[in-house]
């Protein structure tokens, strides 16, 4: 074994350092390895898919409005489900968390970048690939095979269309680019974090991108797998899922029901940490509790995927399995319900400013408590064998997705909009699209909720009158256009604000997190200084040691109150405790209370 | 743009309301709404439930049904007072200062508790429901007894030995469900489409398959979804309390016409079921010697016949 011999660098070095050449916009756009330009790409592909499931959700709708309607055709319909399903999980929702994911956590964790640019950017192309093959199919026929292309039915038998493949492969190339992501966030998150952040002081959305991304990375090879096996089944002789070969149908079902329930449990984990960030920065005061919103979330995204077989009471399993997935599926209850506990914990006793990002984030819990509750409710099991694959148990998967995929969506983007790009959302427009959202989706999972109770299937492209379903499925069209309105308001929203919205400044928020320790837009570095971190709210501390270093000392404060006077005489009452301890906002509440965090305290005393 | 500012600090009048004496409101709610749900639920449908059940399979799924309806909406009605309270009052305003308390260990586990019984609750309900759905019934005295089929141990129910079932095979294609009623010889047996006529108070035992696709059988008066899966066969059981017709529908996509693949089950007496079957019975004899004397007419070389 010989070593290289060493070459003893020239002195003086000499080098002629080649000019960068400037290359078009587009291009500079897609190869940019830039994490923020890929997120900015992420997030806004996922918007315009929004867009296009909308549109599909109208004529769905339309569709259903009256019964025995006639305006689709019925192959027509089935096209429209099987690509809008994929649509709104595959292409819209868990894309926009990891554009969000991939733009602010390098930010907040404090790293000049992640760990592998080009997996990054590859995973973006990926998906965009996956995108163009599933709608590129509708160039000639797309696939009829329903929501999930579940075998037989996706089998070459039943299904001798090139629209299936396109479906495969779209969706196959779409999960390959989010398993790559992961693998690049997760390594970011363990190697990149800025010095002093320890996982317990890691910000929850960044938290909530670990779990996300370490979830991705379970369910989405196990989605590979199933897609990679039906495409064997249907090209090249294979009996996977062939019931007459000896094939078993039901494991599709498992696998791609673990992949679906999986990533269903990713959206609530994102919006969880979107929410958990944002209600602090707007209710001026830390979250309730950092440490146990962390273990929520991490419970949700273990259990969440293994709650799979909740979708297949129905199906010829053994009675075990059934225990086991609405163990699982009623355990969940603890976690989401203690994360619950902590967002309104952290509004109580708090003074929150209702702009439209917090508001959002409030319709997101309302959304996904509702739906989660009917979730709970169906995991029973007889409940499932009556609920299940009705529009009930859909209008609880809606107003899940619904409400962490679009309303926890557009709360993160009306709070980060300031950082991607300077400006701010229309807080009018925005609140006037939450509401529509809302009320559309209160109405739209109640009507779903009677029709579906009553025996109404999903995906149906016809129902019968004289069923007492009429009035019922009216509403809900209604209310899914009231939503659709809302959506293209907020979408419209973002869109202006990008060019024309209200310059916001660089902290617009006094948030306590890593992100707003840079300018807005960030530099491609993301950070001249890298900070050393002492908990989970640096930038509180940066302000308050700024504060202590440049002005003369005063009582310690709150973020919020910037024009408090500042050192006042004690007032006599008082004056009998530690004139230190009183000092949260200065003759706030009683003193015991206010020293939550009491190592900063008694530094003042 | 101004920043978020409080603008003055006040006294926070925050009386916390006491969290013993809300949580005893709140168990004995719960416990009034579990006795309500759990007695008075099944009897009638209404707005919020499924139509009425006419099998005590289906009658078990309603009671399930109403129990877990009623704890989804008590938890749904309790976070959503909780968020409008707390967006109401503590909205940022003149005087009002956030308090900056953190939860001390435990308090942020003590919620937990009465979720984990929710959820402790629900999970034994569900598993004697589920296996109360599965108990088969013997047949009734008002039903068709006297059926010279064995009773076999299929997986999934438990039958009592002296239940007397009624054996049928229900079969699912694209896009109609076939029914195959016992008696005649194996690949002979009395048939019909659409339509299952079953007598009313017998219990009958479903034998649920498919020829390609998998479907999926729901009929919601008389019990809950089975998968008809290729290549397997999924039982189930109904005893229908009342002459009548149901009416169910596929909720399992399958294809172009999969909204119209719906099957009704005819409720007949006894009586009515036996005659039905003859008939049947007599009128495939009659189709068989109509096509067997069209074959013999053409004189069709056997070869030709496909």
């Amino acid at each position: 074994m010989t070593h290289p011999t060493p070459i003893a660098p020239a002195r003086p070095e000499v080098v002629s350092e080649r000019l960068p050449t400037r290359r078009q916009a587009w291009i500079e756009r897609a190869t940019s390895t830039d994490h923020k330009s890929v997120g900015l790409m992420y997030i806004a592909t996922s918007l315009a898919f929004l867009a296009v499931a909308a549109a599909e959700l109208v004529l769905i709708r339309v569709q259903l409005i009256v019964p025995e309607n006639t305006d689709i055709r019925p192959e027509i319909f089935d096209r429209i489900i099987s690509t809008f399903g994929v649509t709104a999980v595959v292409l819209f929702a868990i894309p926009l968390a990891l554009g969000l994911i991939g733009y602010l956590t390098p930010l907040q964790i404090g790293s000049r970048g992640v760990a592998f640019p080009r997996l990054n950017l590859l995973s973006f192309w990926l998906y965009v690939g996956g995108a163009v093959a599933i709608y590129g199919s509708f160039l000639w026929r797309p696939s009829e095979s329903g929501v999930a292309a579940l075998p037989p039915l996706s089998e070459k038998v039943f299904s001798n269309t090139h629209g299936v493949d396109a479906w495969i492969v779209g969706t196959a190339l779409a999960v390959l680019g989010f398993v790559c992501f992961a693998v690049n966030m997760v390594v970011t998150l363990h190697n990149g974090r800025a010095p002093g952040m320890a996982w317990r002081r890691v910000p929850l959305f960044s938290w909530a991108a670990g779990v996300a991304s370490h979830l991705l990375l379970v369910i989405g090879p196990v989605m590979l797998a199933a897609l990679t096996m039906l495409f064997i089944d249907r090209h090249y002789g294979g009996v996977f899922f062939n019931p007459g070969e000896g094939g078993a149908p039901l494991l599709y079902e498992h696998l791609a029901w673990f992949f679906f329930t999986g990533a269903y449990a990713l959206v609530v984990i994102v919006a969880g940490g979107v929410i958990s960030d944002l209600l602090p920065s707007f209710a001026r005061k830390p979250l309730f509790s950092h440490r146990g919103a962390m273990g929520s979330l991490l419970a949700i995204g273990v259990l969440g995927p293994l709650a799979w077989m909740q979708n297949m009471y129905s199906a010829p399993m053994g009675a075990g399995f059934e225990v086991f997935a609405m163990l699982i599926a009623l355990a969940l209850a603890i976690p989401i319900g203690l994360l619950i506990f902590n967002w309104i914990a952290t509004v109580w006793d708090g003074a929150l400013h209702t702009r439209a990002a917090p508001l959002f984030a409030l319709g997101a819990i309302s959304a996904m408590t509702i739906g989660l509750a009917g979730e709970l409710a169906w995991s029973v099991i007889p409940v499932g064998w009556q609920i299940d694959n009705t529009t009930a148990a859909q209008g609880s998967t809606i107003a899940v997705l619904v409400g962490g995929g679009v309303l926890g969506g557009f709360a993160a983007l009306h709070y980060w909009f300031p950082k991607l790009n300077g400006r701010l959302m229309g807080e009018g427009l925005g609140k006037v699209a939450l509401g529509s959202i809302l009320v559309g989706l209160y109405v739209y999972e109640l009507m779903s909720f009677f029709a579906g109770v009553k025996g109404q299937p999903v995906d149906i492209y016809k129902f019968y009158g004289g069923t007492g379903l009429d009035g019922y499925n009216l509403a809900a069209s209604i209310a899914a256009f009231v939503i659709v309105v809302g959506i293209v308001l907020e979408l419209v929203n973002a869109a202006y604000s990008f060019g024309n919205g209200v310059r916001a400044g660089h902290d617009p928020w006094g948030a306590a997190t890593l992100e707003w320790f840079t300018p807005s837009p960030p530099p491609a570095h993301n950070f001249d200084v890298l900070v050393d971190v002492r908990s989970a709210e640096p930038l509180y501390d940066i302000r308050r040691a700024i504060e202590e270093r440049t002005r003369a000392w005063r009582p310690r404060r709150s973020p919020g109150d910037d024009d408090l006077p500042a050192p006042r005489e004690p007032v006599a009452a008082e004056a009998s405790s530690a004139e230190g301890g009183a000092g949260a906002g200065g003759g706030g509440p009683g003193g015991g209370d206010a020293g939550g965090d009491g190592s900063s305290g008694a530094s003042v005393a | 743009m101004a920043p978020l500012r409080t603008t003055k600090t006040g006294p926070s009048a925050s009386s916390a309301s006491r969290p013993g004496t809300v949580r005893k409101a709140l168990g004995s709610l719960a416990a009034a709404c579990f006795a309500l749900a759990a007695l008075a639920a099944p009897a009638q449908a209404t707005i919020l439930g499924p139509r009425a059940s006419h099998s005590p399979n289906a009658h078990d799924i309603r009671v399930s049904y109403w129990v877990a309806l009623v704890v989804a909406a008590l938890l749904i009605v309790v976070i959503h007072a909780a968020l409008i309270v707390a967006l109401v009052r503590f909205r940022a305003r003149r005087g009002r200062s956030p308090r900056r308390l953190g939860a001390r260990p435990r308090a942020f586990v003590r919620p937990g508790i009465p979720l984990a019984a929710i959820a402790l609750g629900l999970f034994v309900f569900g598993i004697v429901m589920a296996s109360k759905t599965r108990d088969v019934r013997a047949t009734a005295t008002g039903g068709l007894g006297a059926q010279s089929d064995l009773v076999a141990q299929v997986e999934g129910l438990s039958i009592p030995p002296d239940a007397k079932p009624l054996n049928i095979n229900v079969i699912g294609q694209r896009w109609l469900w076939r029914f195959e009623y016992p008696g005649g010889r194996p690949g002979n047996r009395t048939f019909s489409y659409g339509q299952l006529v079953v007598p009313v108070d017998t219990t009958v035992l479903l034998h649920i398959t498919s020829t390609d696709v998998t479907h999926r059988w729901f009929v919601p008066a008389l019990g809950g979804q089975v998968d008809a899966v290729p290549g397997h066969s999924a039982e189930t059981w109904l005893q229908a309390d009342r002459v009548g017709t149901y009416e169910g529908q596929t909720t399992s996509y399958s294809g172009t016409s999969y909204a119209t693949m719906r099957a009704w089950v005819k409720v007949v007496s006894p009586k009515q079921y036996t005659r039905f079957i003859q008939q049947k019975q007599k009128q495939l004899a009659a189709a068989q010697n109509f096509v067997q004397k069209q074959v013999q007419k053409k004189a069709a070389p056997p070869e030709a016949l496909p």
